[in-house]
């Protein structure tokens, strides 16, 4: 008997061993073979983010992408010296980083959350592009943008600055956009005699209704995305009119359309004037109005994946970003017809301090492209960082591989295989299914990233806290004094790292207190 | 240890401690190497990648006495603990019982392996399957309590607070660990037919004879799968950080968990490593009370004779 | 009559319970043969494509039109397989090696110290022990830093090294301790005789004790590589080339892009990944049993 069991076994691994037909994936090996070739002198290594791994085969589709790899290989004819290899890499892991980024082993280049590179370029473990953002990029042709500045191919700037760290400096390019927007299931709209709501209030009459009609949740959102994404959102929707106000620091870089941007700097000072405390009443009324929608959401928002809740029909509405379009798309199952809209704006009618302007955009750079320590591998690791960076042949090679990445041909070829990111590069055009998020995408940009202000810690704190309080867990007053202390501590962390000079914001604070006297709902130490 | 057993032959003990070395070196180059450097590290503030400062005693007194978590995840690890050491002594010595009880022996061979076969699955997998088809808003266990008409009980199992850390507890049931039954399904065959003559003709029957014959002769089985399941209830979380990362609020946050986060996401190299020092001491403690203070079934059974 | 009666009993209340264990085990194997859509829809119900291959192959036998060719439903079916090995098969020689030399490792090292501490006694003995045994109450995170520090200044990154070398030390401590309990219980005379045809320690160690200790060998060998295959995250962290990398580190890659995968494929990677497990089962497990049965797991 266990040696029927074993022929059989080895049966099923013979069979399983011989080489897939039909084109399927060699993964993570394709690159390995290349190595081997002589006459390299620079193998880098390239993590392009989960989606555009050469050889995986996405959800639904029929062939793996193949984007980067193509791209590459043009890159390897122009400097036969060099080798691109891509792997995958487990990038949100975070002793994987501490421990790879510590020791200069990483790949040159991962696919990294700029918030979790901002934890650590203080200890020099990503290369600051600035420099290069400035030059201009060798693979353009004079006159086209970007043949005096790289940062000029960029077609959403105001996204790709808010990646900049805390210390002002920028660590990442990104080729592509990803943004939010809600999916909704057109044929249970159509049966309810409903269309897309103009505002908050219609948009709650919308869930209520269907609630009532037997949807048991008509809001589907993920718990993460609706921490970080409601948030802001909200946040936009209750402080906009006070901008002018709140801006303490201006800075330049951003330019015209991040004006307004409230940095961590800033949201310390405001705090220590008493915003964001349990005597804030915007404050209250922000996580007020996320409670009360909460409850159109789904009883269990641990769930990991609402995209079936919504191919299910369970719900009829799916706030979620672009990368969910070729699930959709890509469904051939699918028993409905769907369309997409953006949240609406909250009316003066619901809330007083809302003044009904539209939603912010939250959405912005996909994947982020950082360059590691370990392209600095030629250069002895005594030497001070900047001169490294100056020596090094490794890092120009990798540079020069990111800049080639830019050249719009190349970004179309990665970008646009998969249908769920907008490029971001000057005469890539989006594929058509993506339209809807085009238009998002020149929404303004939500006031501040109340996930990406502070430090891990802060993001932790928050979200559990959300969490509990959106559960039922503690009441709002309880959750407003962890909030409290939680900007508290991550503002005392922030200070001791970054050693702000908060004088200039002071004095700013102090020349606008005329302006303050407009706002009659203040916390008392604003006035 | 009441056999006698020779002194080493020429007491020459030179080619006992060389076939001992290597052990001890590993032991020492993988092992102790990496405890003293956490344990040298936990007086400092400590970042990795960045000049260490020292600190003294500060990580320790802040985690003891300024942690806001201390006391809800210490709550959360004795609750998840005790729950797990209570179901490894209850439920699959009853089973082993069972088992050991059918009057097949081929019967009783298909059980044991049976129960063993689901140790090939990966923890991971089981707890994602707990998580996404079991315990979540559609899983099984609400559609259950929809069909049996209690609806208002449905809940997002691992989302609530109140009850996510049951739920968590709850994940394995029903608690057959193979390997656990085939060390009680040992100790029962190991105790001798004459026992259970002497004490059927005492009149102990059925659970009377099961609590006062099988249990105590089981003792030194159960002392051990105490010992291995305390260790494992206060050293792991990475199961939690799969099915709630610990959430929500810190309502299933242990203190391993928070160590973790501490060290690698938040960058406090020094605070992790204060955490992982006391936990390290409470196991140390735990394992010398369940030593000293439990007899083992030689000694009962020495008493019994 | 008493007995039957008690027998029925007792296999009903079996069976449920091993029904409920085995439950998550066939869940894992039915849905490695579904797409995403099925098991969001009809979470119970059997692999449809599976399924409609009798029914294709007695219309193609009966000579009927049927929408589908039986291979095409085989394609089909086999899909997450199909994926998962392709990502798996460069890395299953490399978890092979490692885990079973780590577990060839464990087995030597902790059969002999086991063997030492269970059969003489010399200054330091029962400290020594209890040293070994203390190192079991290191918690795992604490280590991992400073452990990969070690291995990065050993020069060992990226190589079976770094993955054996620590398996081995971590894994002899319990197998130190089942292999003492194990050896304890032997018998004395056997010794005594051996003692008086003159063989020395690593004499009697290997032409007595070993052969005696088939059934232990194979607990502490299931036990270690049950341990070491599905461990993830140190392989991932000390081997980040590709090239030793090792089946578990598939797995984990796989996880972190499940949302936007097939299922099938992770359920199964899962199945896949058990295989090797499975074949050192089918072969291990009477001296596994035997081994368990022994008495060498009490304190």
């Amino acid at each position: 008997m266990k040696h029927v069991i074993l022929l059989f076994i080895v049966g099923v691994s013979i069979w399983a061993l011989l080489p897939p037909r039909g084109g399927s994936s060699e993964v993570i090996s394709s690159s390995v073979a290349t190595r081997e070739q002589g006459g390299v002198k620079y193998v880098i290594r390239v993590d392009p983010g989960p989606l555009y791994l050469p050889g995986l085969v996405p959800e639904n589709a029929k062939a793996p992408v193949q984007g980067f790899r193509v791209v590459a290989d043009a890159f390897e004819k122009l400097y036969p010296d060099t080798r691109i290899e891509f792997l995958g890499c487990p990038e949100g892991t975070r002793e994987w980083l501490v421990t790879q980024l510590s020791s200069a082993q990483a790949p040159d280049i991962i696919q990294v959350n700029a918030r979790d590179a901002w934890q650590d370029v203080r200890k020099h473990w990503y290369i600051p592009l600035d420099g290069y953002l400035d030059e201009p990029n060798p693979f353009v042709a004079k006159g086209e943008p970007g043949s005096i500045r790289w940062w000029d191919q960029f077609k959403y700037p105001v996204h790709t600055q808010s990646t900049r760290a805390p210390d002002g400096r920028i660590y990442n390019v990104s080729l592509d956009m990803i943004e939010t927007g809600i999916y909704y299931n057109k044929t249970i709209f159509a049966r309810y005699h409903l269309s897309p709501p103009k505002d908050w209030v219609e948009f709650l009459g919308i869930m209520r209704m269907l609630k009532a009609a037997g949807i048991p949740s008509p809001m589907l959102v993920e718990k993460r995305d609706f921490t970080d994404w409601g948030c802001d959102i909200i946040f936009d929707q209750m402080y906009g009119n006070m901008r002018p106000l709140m801006d303490l620091n201006y800075d330049p870089r951003r330019g015209e359309d991040l004006n307004g941007y409230l940095d961590w700097d800033e949201v310390t000072l405001l705090h220590r004037h008493g915003f964001f405390t349990p005597r804030d009443d915007r404050w209250r009324e922000t996580f007020r109005i996320l409670r009360e929608w909460r409850e159109f959401m789904p009883q269990d928002m641990a769930g990991t994946d609402f995209f079936k809740g919504f191919v299910t029909q369970q719900g009829a509405m799916l706030w979620a970003s672009s990368l969910t379009l070729p699930r959709l798309v890509n469904d051939p199952h699918l028993g409905f017809e769907w369309g997409m809209f953006y949240l609406p704006s909250i009316p003066s009618s619901y809330s007083r301090f809302a003044d009904g302007h539209p939603m912010s955009a939250v959405g912005g750079a996909a994947n982020q492209y950082h360059v590691t320590n370990s392209s600095l591998s030629d250069t002895p690791a005594e030497m001070p960082f900047e001169q490294r960076m100056e020596k090094s042949e490794r890092l120009k090679r990798t540079i020069a591989f990111l800049q080639f990445m830019c050249m719009p041909k190349n970004c179309n070829t990665v970008v646009n295989e998969i249908t769920a990111f907008i490029p971001n590069i000057k005469g890539v055009d989006s594929r058509p299914e993506l339209a809807p998020f085009d238009e998002f995408l020149t929404r303004h940009y939500s006031m501040t990233k109340w996930f990406f202000t502070f430090d891990l810690q802060f993001d932790e704190v928050l979200e559990r806290m959300f969490d509990l309080y959106m559960n039922d867990g503690i009441s709002l007053d309880s959750f407003l004094d962890w909030m409290q202390d939680n900007i508290d501590s991550a503002s005392a962390t922030m200070t001791r790292q970054h050693h702000p000079d908060f004088a200039p914001l002071e004095k700013t604070w102090e020349s606008h207190a005329g302006m303050r006297k407009n706002y009659t709902d203040l916390p008392a130490e604003a006035r | 240890m009441s056999r006698s057993i020779p002194q080493s032959e020429s007491r020459n003990y030179v080619p006992l401690y060389l076939i001992l070395f290597p052990t001890f070196l590993l032991l020492a180059i993988f092992c102790l190497i990496p405890f003293i450097w956490a344990f040298v590290t936990s007086f400092y503030e400590y970042e990795v990648g960045a000049p260490a400062h020292f600190v003294g005693l500060s990580n320790y007194s802040t985690y003891l006495f300024h942690d806001h978590t201390l006391g809800e995840s210490l709550g959360n690890m004795a609750f998840l603990t005790l729950f797990a050491v209570v179901v490894t002594v209850i439920v699959p010595l009853t089973i082993a019982k069972l088992i050991f009880s059918l009057s097949s022996p081929r019967a009783s061979y298909v059980y044991r392996i049976l129960f063993l076969i689901p140790i090939l699955v990966p923890s991971v997998a089981v707890q994602l399957i707990w998580k996404d088809f079991i315990y979540s808003g559609t899983g099984l266990l609400n559609q259950f309590l929809n069909i049996l008409h209690l609806s208002n009980l449905t809940r997002g199992w691992l989302s609530s607070p109140h009850t996510v850390l049951t739920s968590i507890a709850f994940i394995g049931f029903p608690f057959a660990n193979g390997i656990q039954i085939l060390i009680y399904y040992a100790g029962l065959t190991s105790i001798s037919d004459s026992v259970h003559e002497a004490a059927f003709l005492d009149g102990a029957t059925g659970v009377r004879k099961f609590l006062t014959i099988d249990v105590p002769l089981v003792l030194s089985q159960i002392k051990l799968l105490v010992i291995l399941t305390l260790i494992g209830g206060i050293q792991s979380f990475e199961s939690l950080f799969i099915l709630t990362r610990g959430g929500p609020g810190f309502k299933s946050t242990v203190p391993g968990l928070w160590m973790y986060f501490n060290a690698f996401s938040f960058q406090k190299m020094g605070y992790a490593c204060s955490i992982g020092v006391l936990l390290f001491l409470l196991i140390l403690v735990l394992t010398v009370i369940n030593l000293k203070f439990f007899r083992s079934s030689e000694d009962v059974t020495a008493a019994s004779i | 009559m008493k007995s039957k009666r008690q027998d029925i009993f007792l296999h009903a209340v079996l069976i449920l319970f091993a029904g409920v264990t085995l439950l998550p085990f066939v869940l894992v194997l039915n849905n490695s043969l579904r797409g995403n859509y099925e098991i969001y829809h009809h979470f119970f119900a059997l692999p449809h494509n599976l399924i409609e291959i009798p029914r294709t192959a007695y219309l193609r036998l009966t000579g009927q039109p049927s929408s589908s060719t039986i291979s095409s439903l085989l394609m089909e079916t086999t899909k997450g397989y199909r994926y998962a090995w392709s990502i798996f098969r460069p890395f299953m020689l490399n978890a092979l090696i490692t885990s079973g030399a780590s577990a060839l490792g464990v087995i030597l090292f902790g059969s002999l110290s086991a063997y030492v501490f269970s059969r003489y006694r010399f200054p330091g003995h029962r400290v020594l022990f209890l040293v070994v045994l203390s190192f079991m109450m290191i918690p795992g995170v604490l280590t991992l830093v400073p452990s990969f520090l070690l291995v990065k200044r050993l020069h060992l990154i990226n190589s079976y090294w770094a993955l054996i070398l620590p398996y081995v030390a971590g894994g002899q401590i319990l197998a130190i301790f089942l292999f003492k309990s194990f050896f304890d219980a032997l018998p004395q005379e056997l010794f005594e005789s051996a003692r008086l045809d003159g063989a020395n320690h690593l004499q009697q160690y290997w032409h007595l004790v070993l052969p005696l200790s088939k059934q232990i060998i194979a607990v502490v060998a299931i036990v270690n590589v049950l341990g070491t295959w599905n461990n993830f995250l140190w392989p991932q962290v000390v081997n980040p080339d590709t090239t030793y990398a090792v089946v578990s580190t598939g797995l984990f890659l796989m996880s972190e892009t499940q949302a936007n995968s097939d299922r099938s494929v992770m359920f199964a990677a899962y199945v896949i990944s058990a295989l090797p497990l499975l074949i050192l089962f089918v072969y291990a497990t009477k001296p596994f049993m035997q081994g368990i049965t022994s008495g060498a797991f009490k304190a």
